[in-house]
């Protein structure tokens, strides 16, 4: 057993809702993450995509089995700090400007606001949203916006990124640039990766594949294409 | 269908803006439905209160000539009268008593004949004092001037002859005398006639014996008066009933063909009473109305604390298709159940609080009133429901693009009454319109001399209104202001609690300045209301007191009409009653100014405080302790009425010389003093003229120190302590001993008919939720419409304590901010309110009362809704709900 893993869940269940109405969102799921991987979860939409990630962060509890972080610390610590998270829809606060948005994770963490909000800065130059960082979220378009929430994800330097549809509301060469980016600041940070998309070309950039459907979690490693 | 479905939806996802909606329409119409019921029932009370205080509705002033029978027959006949009774009225050259070797003699006076029965026909009229309540009874001053008692022998003079002599059964006092010796039929706007100083009352028999022409009187200043009482089966409404009854005169004047002129007493003290009854509707636009406009704006800010989320969903509704009239339907579909609930609610809860406050759920009106009241209240509900939800969605989906509704924070648009600085001018307006009402001396009610008709000077009451208006804007702006230009101050105010995010917090707060001043403002104005209406209110109590203090003297008086004054070891005797705190001497006396007769109070007034208040107000040129000392300082030194300043053109140091009868010879002889100051108002003295003079120096010239009067300030129940000293005098004292509790209700009559107690409860209960709710409520749902906002810092690692930070800095911008600048707001409106409604107050008073613990009270409530509401967030985002999470 690896006490360097990032994440370790056994036997990891969420289900919504008792009685007839139950959903089993993901079922029997088993797993571990290590420090340096780069994970594709794929599968259709209300397929247990973000449940998982939801998990993995520590946001939501399983209903049964376990999950746990060795390397990282109990659940109250995961975040702000070792675990970040980029989410599907809009998630900025919007009273904050986008700079300050990508700056609360450090500043939440206690870091300095100066110093915050200089990483915060060059962050969002790396995501290109650099010329908007004085704007608020709703003077964004969608693409600046989910651009922004990468920014805010990485700003932190955390050890394990979880990124719901990354590249969603972009076209595919400004996607391209992003997982770029993503990757890059990744390896930089020396952090665990895992991205949720239905997007298979970005998916296909990441050396492992998970998929989940109906709530069954199936991991395979495919070998790295370059 | 949609709609429907629309419905249910709201009320499975926005349970809690559905429920405030309802409960501020549920405010509103509370208030609306009680303060109109309340006032409704309050003019009928004035009405009958008034009606109560007419001993003698009617005085027919028979014509020389006509036959008494058959005038009391056809007075008698009137519809509406209830009893008649023939008095005679006759001019005495003056009355004379010898006892103990004296012999005392007065001025002119009257002498009536009264028929038997006449005290029971006519309750109120006669208050008996000493002796016997028939036979030959003599006035409280005329058996003063004559050093008479129970038993004297009297001479009746009439011109070139005695009537001869009669024995004293009862001394009297005649608390109407102005009515009673009226000048009947003389022009409108003349000059009242004082009331003769010298009053002897004696049976028809011994009248008819001694003085009717047939019984061999001289007939000149012989005259005969039909006393009438009518039928109180009268209109409800002041102005209603003062119609009907001079209606009712006229057509006796007419049916005794010029035999006789009605003097009618009931009809001037209705007239008084419409006044006192427009009063009491300016009270009610005063006190009740922005209450109901608050409850208003309250529903306005809870509706709009959802407008940022109902316009998203109406611009997803517009993107899907939905029409413009489609939304306004399903908008519609919203206020109308909202509206009904708070409606029916709102009903329910007037009915339980009239029953806890009057004991009657329809606030003692009739049950038309009530319904009448009920209905407008419940259509006013359902119109408030309308305008704050199905208006501004009908002006959306007129006014903005779909891109626009979804905007959440936006940047603030300085709005159109800012830009034209609506606020200042509103403010200094109102100054003007205030500078004008203290020009015109506050005549707000216009009740001019002779006119039949009164009238409202609305004008007046912008004052009130604009300062109201104005202060809320002006809230604004410095909300505003500070919000946009004060980020710096706001950090380090956040700081001890926001620690690194303190830049965060302040930027949040400042770009969310639109709802924070929405919050602030409402926090203000609620703060404001409570404030000026606890002000005003106090104030009224307080002047009621000092007014029932005026009348009665103190908490307790003891009074005698005997010269001798009260025994000399009546004081001691009374300090060591339990309960009795002080009790000092007063002097009561008579002296002439030229040819008037006034009373003359000798006081010690380095003391007389001890016993009774002295008000400010009582004085004029100074405070009360200032004026006291300038008198105590001056022997021979007298305070007079601004009356005696005018006719005598007196300045200060001015010798005056008084007659003042002499213990020694019993006769008036000429004492000199000095006028050093004016006094407007003293316990227990007329409302006319009267002197108040140093009582050493009284005591010292006149050759007696005696006291007629006792003064004494309580420490338990005034009526308990009464009660105590009438068993240190004994039964035999003749002397009259009053508390000013039972005295408070005696005095009872026009607008102090309004039974404030209730009203006040009412009002201060109403203003304490207000405030407390409306300041818990707009933070509460201002922080709901931002959970998801919390659940996203929650979702990147913000600790409790640090979404706390944001919680707690925005509520203690609006609950310091609003109770601070309400504080000041709500002064400002009461100060400008009371002086105002001056008219109100008897005496106007010298400064505001202010009511510290009902202020602590809305202080501490708001504060404690503004933690509970802000505690509730911060344990709501502990753990982001899972569907907020999922739609991230």
């Amino acid at each position: 057993m690896n006490d360097d893993a990032l994440v370790r869940a056994e036997s990891l269940s969420r289900i919504y809702g008792d009685g007839l109405g139950a959903v089993a969102a993901l079922v029997g799921a088993t797993f571990t993450i290590d420090p340096g991987d780069r994970i594709a979860l794929v599968g259709p939409s209300g397929s247990g995509k973000s449940t998982l990630l939801h998990l993995i962060g520590g946001l939501d509890c399983p209903t049964s089995g376990s999950i746990e972080w060795p390397a990282l610390g109990p659940r109250e610590a995961l975040r702000p700090g070792p675990v970040s998270m980029a989410f599907q829809g809009p998630s900025l606060l919007p009273p904050l400007t986008v700079l300050e948005n990508a700056a609360l994770p450090i500043l939440l963490a206690g870091g300095m606001e100066a110093e915050a909000l200089t990483t915060a800065r060059a962050m969002l130059q790396r995501f290109e949203v650099g010329d908007v960082a004085e704007k608020l979220p709703e003077e964004l378009s969608g693409g600046q916006s989910q651009r922004a929430g990468l920014a805010r994800a990485l700003a932190g330097s955390p050890r394990l990124v979880l990124i719901d549809e990354p590249t969603g509301q972009q076209d595919r060469e400004t996607g391209g640039r992003m997982m770029d980016a993503l990757l890059a600041a990744a390896a930089e940070m020396g952090a665990g990766l895992v991205v949720a998309t239905h997007d298979l070309v970005i998916a296909e950039r990441l050396p492992s594949r998970w998929s989940v459907d109906g709530g069954q979690l199936r991991t395979e490693v495919v070998a790295c294409s370059g | 269908m949609l709609g429907m479905t629309w419905l249910q939806g709201l009320a499975r996802r926005r349970t809690g803006r559905l429920v405030g909606q309802a409960s501020c329409v549920a405010l509103a119409v509370l208030l609306l439905a009680s303060l109109g019921t309340f006032f409704a029932a309050s003019r009928a009370k004035m009405t009958k209160q008034a009606i109560a205080a007419v001993p003698v509705d009617w005085q027919v002033e028979l014509a020389p000539g006509t036959r008494p029978a058959k005038a009391l027959d056809a007075v008698a006949a009137t519809p509406g009268v209830v009893g008649a009774l023939r008095v005679g009225y006759a001019d005495s050259t003056g009355f004379r008593s010898s006892a103990a070797g004296a012999v005392q003699t007065t001025g002119p006076g009257k002498v009536l004949g009264l028929p038997a029965g006449y005290a029971t026909t006519f309750p109120g009229e006669i208050r008996y004092l000493v002796g016997a309540h028939d036979g030959v009874l003599l006035a409280q001053q005329t058996a003063a001037n004559l050093g008479a008692t129970v038993g004297t022998k009297v001479t009746i003079g009439r011109p070139g002859r005695s009537l001869g002599t009669v024995t004293v059964d009862g001394i009297v006092d005649l608390p109407f005398a102005d009515s009673l010796f009226q000048s009947i039929g003389v022009a409108p706007g003349s000059a009242p006639t004082a009331p003769p100083d010298n009053v002897m009352l004696l049976p028809s028999s011994t009248w008819q014996r001694l003085l009717h022409p047939a019984a061999g009187g001289a007939a000149d200043g012989i005259s005969s008066q039909i006393h009438a009482r009518l039928s109180r089966a009268l209109p409800a409404d002041p102005g209603s009933a003062f119609t009907q009854v001079v209606g009712r005169a006229k057509n006796l004047e007419a049916a005794l063909g010029g035999a006789g002129l009605v003097g009618d007493n009931l009809a001037a003290q209705l007239d008084a009473t419409r006044s006192d009854a427009i009063y009491a509707q300016l009270l009610f636009l005063f006190l009740g109305f922005p209450g109901v406009v608050l409850a208003a704006l309250l529903t306005a800010v809870v509706a709009a604390s959802g407008r940022e989320r109902r316009r998203r969903e109406q611009a997803l509704l517009r993107t899907r298709g939905a029409s413009p009239p489609r939304i306004v339907r399903l908008a519609a579909a919203e206020a109308l159940p909202t509206g009904a609930v708070g409606v029916v609610a709102g009903l329910i809860a007037a009915s339980i609080v009239g029953r806890a406050a009057f004991g009657t759920s329809r606030f003692g009106a009739t049950t038309g009133q009530a319904l009448a009241w009920g209905v407008a209240a419940a259509l006013a509900g359902l119109a408030l429901s309308f305008a704050t939800v199905v208006l501004p969605a009908w002006r959306d989906v007129r006014l903005l693009t779909v891109r626009a509704a979804q905007a959440t924070v936006g940047t603030p648009r300085k709005p159109l009454w800012s830009r034209l600085y609506l606020d200042l001018i509103c403010l200094g307006v109102g100054g003007l319109v205030y500078w004008q009402a203290v020009k015109s001396g506050y005549q707000v009610v216009l009740a001019p001399e002779g006119v039949p008709t009164i009238s409202v000077d609305y004008f007046t009451l912008l004052a009130p209104l604009l300062f109201w208006v104005g202060a809320a804007l002006l809230t604004w702006r410095i909300g505003a202001a500070v919000l946009a230009r004060g980020r710096g101050v706001l950090a380090s105010l956040a700081r001890p609690v926001a620690h690194g995010l303190a830049g965060v917090v302040s930027a949040s707060m400042s770009r969310q300045r639109s709802a924070l001043a929405r919050g602030l403002v409402i926090m203000a104005l609620t703060a404001s209301f409570a404030l000026s209406v606890a002000i005003f209110n106090t104030t009224y109590a307080a002047q009621a007191r000092v007014d029932a203090q005026l009348t009665n003297g103190a908490d307790v008086t003891v009074t005698t009409a005997a010269a001798a004054g009260l025994p000399a070891g009546l004081p001691a005797a009374v300090r060591a009653i339990p309960g009795v705190a002080a009790a000092q001497w007063m002097q009561h006396r008579f002296a002439y100014v030229g040819n008037d007769l006034q009373d003359l109070y000798g006081i010690d007034p380095a003391t007389i405080g001890r016993a009774t208040s002295m008000s400010d107000a009582f004085f004029a040129g100074g405070s009360a302790r200032h004026v006291l000392a300038t008198l105590a300082a001056r022997p021979d030194g007298v305070l007079v009425s601004d009356e005696t300043v005018h006719d005598f053109q007196l300045r200060p140091g001015d010798l005056i010389r008084l007659r003042l009868q002499f213990a020694s010879d019993h006769a008036y002889h000429v004492v000199p003093f000095h006028y050093v100051g004016i006094a407007r108002e003293f316990p227990t003295a007329p409302r006319d003229s009267f002197l108040v003079a140093n009582a050493a120096y009284v005591g010292r010239m006149t050759g007696s120190a005696a006291g007629q009067t006792l003064l004494v300030r309580t420490t338990a129940s005034p009526q308990a302590v009464a009660e105590r000293v009438r068993a240190v005098m004994g039964p035999a004292s003749g002397a009259t001993v009053r508390d000013i509790v039972t005295q408070q209700r005696i005095t009872l009559s026009g607008l102090t008919a309004i039974d404030l107690a209730g009203l006040t409860r009412l009002e201060l209960t109403f203003a304490l939720a207000l405030a407390a709710g409306a300041s818990g409520l707009v933070l509460a749902l201002g922080l709901a419409e931002r959970r998801r906002t919390f659940a996203i810092a929650s979702a990147l690692g913000a600790r409790s304590r640090q979404l706390a930070a944001f919680v707690w800095s925005e509520a203690a911008f609006v609950a310091v901010g609003g109770l601070v600048l309400g504080a000041l707001a709500g002064w400002g409106l009461a100060y400008v309110i009371v002086k105002i409604l001056t008219g109100v107050f008897d005496p106007p008073p010298g400064r505001l009362s202010i009511p510290w613990s009902y202020l602590v009270a809305v202080a501490a409530a708001t504060v404690a809704a503004i933690v509970a509401a802000g505690l509730g967030m911060i344990r709501a985002t502990r753990k982001p709900a899972v569907e907020i999470l999922r739609d991230l």
